[in-house]
């Protein structure tokens, strides 16, 4: 018989709004829950509210801890491990560097004064240009993993070989997994390092940056840079691929702060360059429930592709 | 339109014209307000006494240096009004006469605001819309870092160098960190706040966890003037000597240098010497000053052999590093050369980050500048961070 799918429930920040606890209870009133908190890093351990807020069902998998442990008992392993992280910034490095002249290309021609059909026709294909670069991007780093792999050195470690199998118990016997948010690349990195993936039929909940990550593609955003906000890459980027709990979607957690909503073509351009998912708004208080089929429920908040906010069900 | 009000210096001078008391008047003036008296974008600064001449010496270009007050009549008030653009930071002293005695380099007595360097302290009056960096102060949930004392026998310098290192909070020694020398490096402890924003900015993710050299000079004038064996100092003493004795990423892109006025010059000069053993530089209010025809440079000796170096380096200029973030106040001498070069920097390849300030020559401009520098020179992870 095959079992039922179970929910995937996707909620905005939880600093504030503790929304988790009650959306964990509904999806899964019994049992343990597997608790992801790598992306806390160093705080992973400091889990005490969390723990209240789960009722004391949390089964912390302790993935950065383990990490920690891995890499001082073997130093092969930690040692690929940094070619591999150091060489993925240097590629990041230069991701940025082409993302920048690609986005300054394209402001550049919806100011060029030409015919609207001609330059509509430039502004598409540069909006594509920004697609591939995305694609080039995922596809190299993709293969720095598959260097990794290929490399052996992650079969033949011992310490890490048993952290999987342990991490594999935890997540057997718990009916719901719960992923919380912080650094996602560091989550992402350690749910691959240690084989996190749920059941079909384990419900998931996932805030914020532990939302990111169950998505196909992890884009990081950051459009207020400046003068009150620290310099850096000023837009989206695509970081790393995430589970697929949630396809077809990119989430978009603390849009309010993070993005300009207020500049529809900067919107638009985000919609355009990520047209085959939908993006989803992930702010306070936001809880989007994800159908198998992808769909989202009524009152999800989206970006549109005229670059404004709209809401699932709410006719444009 | 509502009509614009006039200054409170000149509805007192109104008053005091139309018989008002002038002691209690003056009392009242100044007991209701901050000194200088910013109003809009006007700023009034203003000196109470005897004297015969009163003067605000402030070295903003663009400004009469000195700007000469007037007495109020029936007063021992001196007042003069100035245009200052909004976000301006200006700082000053005074200067009187009296009696033919002249008294130099006075903090404004009713301006507790201050800044302080290594030549002493002066006031300072900051325009509509400047505000002290909120990450310029200590905050009590940010993580100290550690500054510990090292020392290393120099044979470039021909004498024992010692130095002040910046270890990050929760620094490790199975991590690499990423590096900056800092020139005039206790000036910027003591005068830019460096410590304090370090700690803040690697709390906050806006700066990678880093590990800095501030280096004290010995005779400033000589071994930041482009001078070989500073370069040598630093290339092949100090940074090989740091990374024996740190975890650092053994990579240029992990190795930046920064420095102030002819602390800029010394960064680039020692970059251009060692040119691909570093990643980045950081100039702010560099000395970069040059002669497009003759010899008068106006800086007088000390800026001799800066120029026939900024010369030499504009007659050939090449890529010796992969990026620059370079600023300079617009109320600064070195503001054309500063513009100059960031063409000549940018013709090239090097990736220039430039940024200009309403400021001047001073260690608050720079310390006010260290934030967005050192977030592009190693920016920390809060991009990736989604709590």
């Amino acid at each position: 018989m095959t079992p039922t799918p179970g929910r995937t429930v996707l909620l905005g920040p939880q600093r504030f709004l503790l929304t988790a606890g009650t959306v964990v209870q509904q999806v899964a009133p019994d049992g343990p829950v597997a608790v992801v908190n790598a992306g806390w890093q160093e705080r992973e351990a400091d889990d005490g509210e969390l723990q209240e807020v789960l009722g004391g069902r949390g089964s912390m998998l302790r993935l950065f801890a383990r990490a920690a442990e891995v890499v001082e008992a073997d130093p092969a392993l930690a040692e690929a491990v940094v070619v591999l992280r150091t060489a993925q910034h240097e590629l990041s490095a230069l991701y940025e560097r082409r993302l920048a002249h690609a986005l300054d290309a394209l402001d550049d021609l919806r100011r060029a004064a030409a015919r609207p059909d001609v330059r509509s026709s430039g502004v598409a294909d540069a909006v594509r240009a920004l697609r591939d670069l995305d694609t080039w991007f995922l596809d190299a780093v993709g293969q720095l993993y598959g260097e990794l792999v290929a490399s052996g050195v992650l079969e033949r470690s011992d310490v890490l070989r048993r952290h999987q199998e342990e991490v594999e118990r935890l997540l057997a016997d718990a009916p719901v997994l719960a992923v919380a948010g912080g650094h996602v690349g560091e989550l992402v990195r350690l749910l691959r390092l240690f084989r996190v993936r749920p059941r079909p039929e384990q419900h998931v909940v996932a805030w914020s940056g532990g939302a990111m990550a169950m998505t196909e593609r992890v884009v990081l955003f950051q459009d207020r840079v400046g003068d009150q906000d620290p310099v850096g890459f000023a837009g989206a980027q695509v970081w790393d691929r995430g589970l697929r709990r949630a396809p077809g979607l990119v989430v978009l957690p603390h849009a309010r702060r993070r993005l300009r909503l207020d500049d529809p073509e900067r919107v638009a351009t985000l919609v355009r360059r990520f047209a085959d998912a939908t993006c989803v708004l992930l702010d306070d208080g936001a809880r989007v429930e994800v159908a198998g089929d992808g769909a989202l429920p009524p009152g999800t908040r989206v970006l549109t592709p005229e670059g404004a906010v709209g809401v699932v069900g709410e006719a444009a | 339109m509502s009509r614009p009000r006039k200054l409170a210096v000149n509805r007192l001078r109104e008053r005091v014209a139309a018989g008002a008391d002038p002691v209690a008047s003056v009392d009242r003036f100044l007991a209701r307000r901050t000194v200088p008296v910013v109003e809009g974008r006007f700023a009034t600064f203003v000196w109470r006494g005897e004297a015969d001449e009163v003067m605000v010496r402030h070295r903003v270009v663009g400004l009469p240096d000195p700007l000469r007050l007037k007495r109020m009549p029936r007063t021992d008030l001196w007042w003069v009004s100035i245009e200052l653009p909004e976000g301006s930071r200006v700082e000053y002293q005074y200067e009187t006469v009296r009696g033919g005695h002249r008294e130099e380099y006075l903090q404004d007595p009713l301006n507790p605001r201050v800044a302080h360097g290594p030549f002493g302290a002066s006031s300072v009056c900051a325009a509509t819309g400047y505000v002290v960096p909120d990450w310029t102060r200590p905050d009590p949930e940010a993580r100290p870092g550690e500054v510990v004392g090292m020392r290393l026998r120099s044979r470039a310098l021909r004498r024992e160098q010692e130095l002040a290192v910046y270890l990050p909070a929760r620094f490790r020694r199975t991590r690499r960190y990423p590096l900056l020398v800092v020139h005039d490096g206790y000036d910027y402890l003591d005068y830019a706040a460096a410590r304090t924003v370090l700690d803040n900015l690697v709390h906050r993710d806006e700066v990678e966890s880093l590990v800095v050299a501030f280096v004290p000079p010995g005779d400033r004038l000589v071994e930041y003037a482009n001078h070989a064996p500073h370069a040598r100092f630093v290339a092949r003493e100090l940074v090989p000597f740091l990374g024996e004795q740190l975890p650092l990423v053994d990579a240029p892109r992990a190795r930046t240098l920064l420095g102030s006025s002819f602390g800029g010059i010394a960064s680039l000069s020692t970059a251009v010497r060692y040119p691909g053993e570093f990643g980045a530089l950081v100039l702010q209010s560099a000395s970069m000053v040059f002669t497009d025809i003759g010899d008068d440079h106006g800086g007088g000796p000390a800026f001799d052999p800066v120029v026939r170096f900024v010369n030499a380096y504009r007659a050939r200029p090449r890529r010796v590093v992969e990026r620059i973030h370079q600023t300079c106040g617009v109320y600064e001498p070195l503001i054309t050369p500063n513009r100059s070069m960031v063409q000549t920097f940018r013709d090239v390849g090097t990736q220039v980050r430039y940024a200009e300030a309403r400021d001047g020559h001073n260690w608050e401009n720079w310390r006010d500048r260290l934030r967005d520098a050192l977030t592009w020179v190693y920016p920390g992870e809060q991009k990736f961070v989604y709590e």
